[in-house]
């Protein structure tokens, strides 16, 4: 026993002796102000073109954003702000049949490997928006069973419907003017944009080659993008088709990843990737927009877990920002983080209660809620909806993450919208948020006594109600309280959780479906048609409202002044609420948390809702 | 093709132990049965397990209530899993409503209170779906644990057994077995009959949970069949069937026993997996593995959501394992206690006596 | 054998093809890829719904399609086998290979660990059967084995990570902590050694002084924040090793080991300076592995000078020794980069991560602080896996290695009057490891397929990314993948298994002879 206390205190004297013996190493001076940003993310970076169906992922476009400068972008207020720097644009002809937008980029403007940007880099958009285009030049129907030689996502839209012939360039490749058969809508939103790729890296790519070649080469290269796209050269385009659709979806950059696929215009340019982080530093040619304002370096750790994993890493300082969905604990989490700030703001995905209608010929459900019920049925729907518990739902899952949720009065225009006030006083939706949850279910519970006398006392309508997969713990509690509310008024509601639920929301076994919806975008007709219009794309109910397909119809064909626009969005709304078929219950709340020292970060409600202001970052 | 297994066991010889006196003065006149429930009650890691488990599943059951075959008793608590109270504000701090009310130290608050492990989100009592959790959890646990069991044992003993092609047969039959991810599968069979319940889930569970035991009763019996004793019994015209279950299996229940309770043990944290990953218990039902899948964020803030669970399965899973630690010394014919100096003693006095 | 490995092998095929149609399938008829679009609002949605359906071939009923990706895996006969390619349109070959060396990375350290204190404690616990410190090991076995793995993780990260950062801003250990220590190590040292109870109290007492008296110098030289290890430290410390090795190895007894051992560290010693130089100036992998291979033919010619017969015993000694000393020097050059390292702008005085597997922002080109980031990243997944893996081998060396200690070739050792380190190590131990080491086999193949929780949690990519990737994000083609590789690795170890046990138990054999 000796000998061990001897050997321990011998160890802790030699030990002190050593650190004397191995001397303080100096400390280096500490930086004041940092230039790198961690920011981590859940999802995981797959491709450098966001725009092909499987890579139209928001890290894909956080990314994108970051190093490619485009000609507009939204604010956090969800205004549309031009970037002059780069490019402008003006309405050169304006009549109902012939609709002409002309672009112009700024002279000077390069990119990352020195070669001009032109016009023609805006003659891409066209090849990959335009599906007459796609056919004529023979690189296949993008509609077709096998596609496109461009798989992209954009076709099918506006654009594709409503351009006229290929977009001319002017004489010195600095203006493009292309031409619509109608004024269209959002002309901004739908027509071309600067695309991740320029056009003399995918004419290089497409030759093969395998590093940057000179300026004078990239000008002759993006030359000859316009002469092939202008004479249909199907060989070359095929093979800038096969680049621009494979080649891109890369997810490691490294000293040999072929520079060509990295030429970018942004702010950022891609330094490396590897399955844990992209790492992102100051692109030294960038001149497309607002300057840096001092982040030099920005690393995306990705596939970090939401809730505690990413909370316990911005706590530890292995990460600057964090936006995600957490749940309320981990925003306590993340709210007891001393060095942290914490926002919650709302964000376009808002969750809603849909009930089946079945009013379009094609929709062959004939449960409670179906149209041919006749008054019974409408009956029975505003019953469901009234007795729906939107507040408790509200305050009990929504506001401890954020206290400033409301239930949604309108999902057409959401709050935020400087209309909201207006639309909710108006639109028809406050019948089913006026007095209180008690006298709602009281209301409900006359209106289904009609029908059921036993309603109240027993459950007689059986209601089968799809909401999401298993593991989605907030529309599990949803589901409880649903059940518990509407049992109230004689609705007997099943409601497990269904994996696969995607796929069954046009099955007729279910008379209601609650889920979110994600807008992207914010048009004229808020992509509030595609839910509501007979036909539309995500229109699960089977409505078919005349008025609803009018008002459609009229906010998708032609560009309107906003007075109109907010007229035909409540009176699209006002349809909606007197179908009662469908309430929106609340904004998924968006938690952006960061390193307190890190100023100018703001998240905006659409996406790269973190990153939208980037250049205005700072230590 | 004679691979013995990993746990195969050699021919003992005559045992010539200066202990030995000690040991054989212990079983004196003891039936096997006797010599193995005398062992067991001697092991205090698993006498204690096995009070503690008792006394938790009888609370565990009682507490909601049950019914079987017609016969039901409603439980003493006062809540069920899907009455949805008010969120109790007083006495918790602003942020935090639905604290629990539990109070061990005596005193004003002491006893359960009105939610003694506090409540969800919603408002519902967390204890009631604990308790609803916990026997979820224990019927995943023995579901798995007796259909591994059953088809692990009856597998390997044939294969054990007879040898030659039927075993060669049956061991690639558990190569398939053992080649199927039990998450894949769970999942699968989640999404297709999570709505027939989770006994079905588990039926399926133990399907493909057996492939590891078998191999280890197989080994056991390559082995064992060689012994004299199986020679003895063949010659005097015991049915290989007798021969398997009555004289082989005996010898080899310790190997089993602490793999079957490995099995129930890594049963329940399959489940939690499964929760985890949404392919377990389909909502309104829970699990433990469910609360504690869905509450793994309320680590630091509401701590409630995520002990009682997590408590209830590490006891149960700590317990199951030290009885089958017990049951195997128990049943081990070799395996004896360690000779205290007490003992040796309490020997010498005797033999000084005499 | 050939033979029976050939029939082995053939089989493998015929059950990965049968359990590979029957997983396609299931998860076929499982998963949905197209879920995500439905509560998009895009124009686009119907666009990409068409196209997905095009490339995932979803028109094809699932036996069907199954053959379609069988057509690719055909190719593995031609030399080019195509696994497809996942979601987001990178060859599964690529995202696999990716995968694997992360796992590897993952798990290699955390593996060895976990075997060496498993089977470590699981001997000394059978050696001690029934004591407090048998009952205590058992229990804490079992206690991790039922703990779910995010549970350990979050409480790592709060305690390991972001409190021990927190703590090491200042570097002073508070009386309380040292005075918690303490006890612990006491309480920890006086069950491992017992006895009788006066015995017990002194180890006690002792151990815990001794930690206290070592916590507080440590505390206050500020040792924690500027951490190095210098000569010598080196050579107490390799003293001590020394002595350990060859008394496990050999026994104290045999004095050309001990000497042999000694001299290699007092080597190591003199040559402090050069060595610390040289790892300075040409860091690299290659100057290690150099190195190893100088230390290693010191070891052995020191040991030749000293055992003039019966060299075996010496020479493994001295070897192990000799690695432990280079080990030794390994850890004091990363002690020394710890300062500059921790000052970087990359991890801004906060060493220990809680997530991800490296740190990108660090300067590159400097091969110290990137083996100490890799060790860094590794510390907290590495003490979490260790903990929830190693009460398996726990329990499986304590059970083996109760019965081996009741077969009576251990009595006859006995009974030949051999010492019981003799007995234990060389009779006992070495019959311990052969039912081990196959365990061990088919658990690494097992372990490869990827610890899907913890990977999720600490922010991994490895296998089990990928598998939980593909079950997310309904991917075929890549769960396929993952499948084909972890079962094929699954049944090769078993049949490696089922060779290395009859390799090392020379009763047992492959073929029977007919």
């Amino acid at each position: 026993m000796k000998a061990r206390l001897k050997t321990r205190s011998l160890v802790a004297v030699v030990s002190a002796a050593s650190v004397a013996l191995i001397g303080f190493v100096a400390v280096p001076a500490h930086a004041d102000t940092r230039s790198t940003v961690v920011a981590i993310e859940s999802n995981t970076f797959t491709s450098y073109n966001n725009i092909t169906p499987d890579t139209n992922i928001v890290i894909n476009g956080d990314v994108q954003y970051l190093t490619g400068s485009p000609m507009f972008y939204y604010d956090d207020k969800l205004n549309i702000v031009p970037n002059p720097t780069l490019a402008s644009w003006k309405i050169t002809k304006n009549l109902p049949t012939d609709f002409e937008v002309t672009y112009t980029i700024a002279p000077g403007r390069v990119w990352s490997d020195g070669v001009p940007i032109t016009a023609a880099d805006l003659l891409l958009s066209h090849v990959t928006t335009s599906s007459d285009y796609s056919k004529a030049a023979g690189l296949g129907d993008p509609a077709g069973a096998t596609g496109g030689a461009f798989n992209s996502v954009n076709y099918g839209g506006v654009y594709d419907a409503h351009i006229a012939g290929i977009p001319t360039l002017s004489a010195n490749q600095m203006s493009i003017t292309f031409k619509y058969d109608s004024q269209i809508p959002d002309y901004l939103l739908n027509g071309p944009g600067i695309e991740p790729m320029s056009v003399h890296a995918l004419e290089e790519l497409a030759a093969g080659k395998t590093s940057l070649g000179t300026v004078a080469e990239g000008s002759a290269a993006s030359a000859k993008f316009v002469s092939d796209v202008t004479s249909k050269n199907t060989k070359a385009l095929l093979a800038m088709g096969k680049v621009w659709s494979n080649s891109y979806n890369f997810t490691t950059v490294d000293s040999s990843t072929n520079p060509l696929l990295l030429v970018n215009n942004g702010a950022y340019r891609l330094k490396s990737v590897d399955s844990s982080q992209i790492t992102l530093v100051a692109s030294s040619n960038y001149n497309s927009g607002p300057a840096l304002s001092g982040i030099t370096t920005l690393v995306i750790k990705q596939g970090i877990a939401d809730g505690s994993p990413s909370a316990q890493a911005l706590a530890n300082g292995d990460a600057d920002v964090y936006q995600g969905q957490p749940t309320a604990d981990a925003v306590a989490q993340l709210k007891a983080i001393k060095t942290a700030t914490v926002l919650t703001t709302s964000s376009l995905a808002f969750e809603h209660i849909e009930l089946r209608v079945a009013s379009s010929g094609a929709d062959t459900y004939t449960g409670p809620f179906a149209w041919s019920g006749g008054q019974k049925a409408a009956d029975l729907r505003k019953a469901f909806l009234l007795a729906y518990p939107r507040a408790d739902i509200v305050s009990k899952l929504v506001q401890p993450i954020n206290p400033d949720a409301v239930v949604l009065g309108s999902v057409i225009n959401l709050p935020g919208n400087p209309e909201y006030g207006h639309s909710a006083a108006v639109n028809g939706m406050a019948a089913y948020n006026a007095g209180t949850q008690a006298s709602r279910t009281a209301q409900a519970l006359r209106l289904v006594k009609k029908y059921y006398p036993t309603a109240g006392s027993a459950t007689p309508i059986a209601i089968n109600l799809l909401w999401g997969s298993p593991g989605n713990t907030r529309r599990t509690s949803e589901a409880a309280l649903i059940i518990a509310a509407e049992a109230k008024v004689g609705f007997k509601v099943t409601a497990p959780a269904t994996a696969g639920w995607g796929g069954k929301l046009t099955a007729t076994q279910y008379d209601a479906h609650f889920f979110i919806f994600d807008q992207t975008a914010n048009p004229q007709d808020a992509q509030a048609c595609g839910i509501f219009q007979d036909g539309g794309g995500s229109n699960y109910t089977g409505i078919n409202d005349p008025i609803i397909n009018h008002t459609c119809e009229l906010l998708q064909k032609t560009s309107l002044p906003q007075a109109t626009i907010t007229r035909y969005r409540i009176l699209m709304e006002q349809a909606v609420a007197k179908d009662a078929f469908f309430l929106g219950i609340f904004q998924n709340p968006n938690v952006t948390a960061y390193n307190s020292a890190l100023s100018g970060v703001v998240p905006a409600p659409l996406s790269p809702s973190l990153f939208w202001n980037f250049w205005k970052w700072h230590f | 093709m004679n691979i013995r297994n990993i746990f195969g066991r050699r021919a003992e010889l005559v045992e010539v132990d200066p202990d030995a006196d000690i040991f054989n003065k212990e079983t004196e006149g003891l039936s096997q049965g006797q010599i193995v429930r005398k062992r067991f009650f001697r092991h205090r890691g698993a006498m204690i397990s096995l009070i503690v488990l008792l006394s938790l599943l009888i609370f565990v059951f009682s507490t909601l209530g049950f019914k079987i075959f017609g016969i039901g008793y409603g439980g003493w608590w006062k809540y069920k899993i899907t009455d949805i109270p008010n969120l109790r504000t007083q006495g918790c701090s602003i942020e935090l409503p639905g604290c629990p009310t539990l109070d061990l130290i005596p005193g004003k608050n002491f006893g359960l209170g009105d939610h003694p492990f506090g409540q969800d989100d919603l408002g519902r009592d967390y204890f009631a779906l604990v308790m609803r959790g916990a026997e979820r959890s224990v019927e995943v646990m023995v579901v798995i644990g007796m259909v591994a069991g059953f088809f692990g044992i009856v597998v390997g003993a044939i294969a054990g057994f007879y040898r030659g092609v039927i075993d060669a047969s049956l061991m690639r039959l558990v190569d398939f077995i053992i080649t199927i991810p039990t998450l894949v599968i769970g999942s699968v069979l989640g999404y297709h009959f999570g709505s027939k319940g989770v006994l079905f889930l588990a039926l399926f569970l133990g399907l493909v949970s057996w492939g590891g035991l078998s191999r280890l009763v197989r080994g056991d019996f390559l082995t064992l069949r060689e012994r004299e004793f199986v020679d003895a019994a063949r010659v005097a015209g015991a049915s290989n069937r007798r021969i398997i279950f009555k004289h082989i299996l005996p010898n080899a229940i310790g190997i089993i026993i602490v793999n079957v309770t490995l099995i129930m043990s890594g049963a329940i944290l399959l489940e939690a997996a499964l929760s985890y990953l949404g392919f377990g218990v389909v909502p309104p039902d829970v699990s433990l593995g469910l609360l504690i899948s869905q509450y793994q964020d309320s680590f630091t803030t509401r701590p409630w959501l995520f002990w009682y669970p997590g408590m209830i399965i590490i006891i149960v899973a700590l317990s199951v394992n030290f009885i089958g630690d017990g049951l195997r010394d128990a049943f081990d014919p070799r395996q004896r206690r360690r000779i205290s100096r007490k003992d040796r003693a309490a020997e010498h006095q005797s033999a000084a006596k005499k | 054998m050939f033979a029976y490995i050939g029939r082995r092998i053939a089989a493998m095929f015929v059950i990965l093809f049968g359990s590979s149609f029957l997983i396609y399938n299931a998860a076929a008829y499982a998963g949905d890829p197209t879920e995500g679009l439905r509560g998009s609002t895009t124009p686009q949605a119907h666009q990409k719904l068409l196209a997905l359906i095009r490339e995932l071939h979803l028109n094809v009923p699932p036996p069907a399609r199954y053959f379609i990706w069988l057509k690719g895996i055909g190719k593995f006969f031609t030399g080019n086998i195509d696994l497809g390619l996942t979601r987001d349109h990178t060859p599964v070959s690529t995202a696999i290979s990716n995968a694997i060396p992360i796992t590897i990375r993952l798990i290699t350290l955390s593996f060895i660990l976990a075997i060496l204190i498993g089977i470590g404690f699981g001997i000394v616990s059978a050696l001690r059967q029934y004591t407090r410190f048998d009952y205590a090991m058992t229990f804490f076995a079992f206690l991790m084995y039922s703990l779910p793995i995010f549970w350990v993780a979050v409480l790592l990260k709060a305690y390991l990570a972001i409190s021990f950062n927190n703590f090491l801003l200042d570097g002073r250990i508070a009386p309380i902590w040292i005075l918690s220590a303490s006890v612990v190590s006491g309480f920890f040292w006086a069950a491992l050694i017992s006895g009788t109870r006066q015995r017990v109290i002194a180890i006690f007492a002792i151990s815990g002084a001794a930690t206290s008296a070592l916590l507080a110098l440590l505390s206050v030289t500020k040792w924690l924040t500027h951490p190095g290890l210098g000569p010598i430290m080196m050579l107490v410390l390799g003293g001590g090793i020394a002595v350990g090795i060859t008394y496990i190895s050999t026994g104290l007894s045999n004095k050309p080991a001990l000497r042999s051992s000694l001299t290699v560290v007092a080597i190591g010693f003199i040559v402090y300076f050069p060595v610390e130089y040289f790892l300075k100036k040409y860091a690299s992998l290659s100057t290690i592995l150099v190195m190893l291979v100088v230390t290693l033919a010191i070891a052995i010619g020191v040991s030749y000078i000293f055992a003039k017969i019966d060299r075996r015993p010496v020479v493994r000694t001295s070897v192990i020794t000799s690695i432990f000393v280079g080990i030794l020097f390994i850890i004091d050059k990363l002690m020394k980069t710890w300062v500059p390292y921790v000052n970087t702008d990359a991890i801004h005085q906060r060493p220990i991560p809680t997530i991800s597997q490296s740190n990108n922002l660090l300067p590159s080109g400097n091969f110290w602080f990137s083996s100490l980031d890799t060790v860094l990243h590794l510390v907290l997944p590495t003490i979490a896996l260790v903990l929830i893996t190693m009460a398996g081998y726990i329990r499986y060396s304590r059970g083996t290695m109760l019965e081996v200690m009741n077969q009576d070739y251990i009595r006859t050792a006995r009974a030949k009057g051999l010492p019981e380190r003799t007995v234990i190590m060389r009779h006992a131990f070495r019959n311990t490891l052969i039912p081990i080491t196959t365990i061990l086999v088919v658990d690494t193949a097992s372990i490869l397929g990827g610890a899907i929780i913890t990977e999720n949690v600490f922010g991994w990519r490895g296998m089990g990314t990928q598998f939980n990737l593909a079950v997310h994000n309904q991917d075929l083609n890549l769960l396929m993948g993952v499948f084909l590789f972890t079962a094929s690795l699954v049944i090769m170890a078993n049949l490696v298994a089922d060779l290395l046990y009859s390799a090392l138990d020379p009763r047992i054999r492959v073929v029977g002879k007919k």
